[in-house]
């Protein structure tokens, strides 16, 4: 019988896989942005799962909380960066950033 | 099936459906969705301060975020040629690393899990974040700053021309 944490890990790996599988067929802009959020909710829920597992459920509560604030600067800069980058070239390609190849 | 394990199968879906969709406003709302389903999975691991931060951060800010940006390239989403068969063999890759994951990973995880070790301390959340990691607040706000910065610089005030 499986227990638990393990399989909550199992489906872990799944959902990182997705993201990371996500991020390395794209060429949109904004669909590697999805990607890199499902990697990091893959990441989230294994802080949470180790914390249940050893106890410290209140440390990876703050480690979380610290997460998920980061998270959310990186995805508005990320944003912000891809709404000027296509008002400038018209395009979100990711194929299409390579003005600064000197 | 335990809920818990439900609430997984939820989250793992969702996150496939999120790559696989063509629109990439179905993507933001399969985001959403997978935001929902850990928030869920924090209530369920009795981690609620998180759960919420999840639920009203990650399932509502940055789907927001997100859904302005669509809207606001709407355009060119279908003009970034995307090879579809790429998306459309991901049930295939996903199964495989499933299949890999059941033989290799499982064995890994259950010694990952022989090997934890009892925390020592049993603090409440609020002494965790305002006392013992003190410093990463001060890193918070200082990336919050940042943020607010860079997003100031990239779109600047229009001066009004006299």
């Amino acid at each position: 019988m499986i227990n638990s944490f393990t399989l909550d890990w199992f489906f872990i790996t799944l959902i990182f896989s997705a993201g990371l599988y996500c991020m390395l067929v794209s060429r949109n802009l904004l669909r590697q942005f999805i990607g890199l959020e499902i990697m990091s909710k893959s990441c989230l829920l294994g802080v949470i799962s180790v914390g249940s597992l050893t106890g410290n459920l209140a440390l990876a509560q703050a480690l979380i909380i610290t997460m998920i604030v980061i998270e959310v600067v990186v995805v508005a800069v990320g944003l912000s960066l891809l709404v000027k980058n296509y008002r400038l070239t018209n395009s979100i390609d990711i194929w299409s950033l390579n003005k600064l190849r000197g | 099936m335990t809920y818990h394990t439900l609430l997984f199968i939820l989250v793992a879906a969702a996150a496939i459906t999120a790559v696989m969709a063509r629109s990439l406003l179905l993507s933001a709302i399969m985001l959403a969705l997978v935001s929902v389903g850990a928030s869920l999975i924090l209530f369920d691991f009795q981690a609620p301060w998180a759960a919420v931060f999840e639920l009203s951060v990650c399932a509502g800010l940055i789907t927001v975020l997100f859904v302005s940006a669509v809207s606001l390239i709407r355009n060119e989403e279908s003009k970034v040629k995307d090879l579809r068969a790429r998306f459309y063999a991901m049930p295939l890759v996903i199964a495989i690393v499933a299949v890999a994951a059941w033989f290799y990973g499982i064995p890994f995880f259950d010694s990952l899990k022989n090997c934890a070790l009892p925390g020592g301390r049993d603090n409440s959340l609020g002494s965790i974040l305002w006392d013992i990691r003190r410093f990463d607040l001060l890193g918070q706000v200082l990336i919050l700053a940042a943020g607010v910065f860079v997003i100031n610089s990239i779109f600047p005030r229009r001066k009004k021309q006299k």
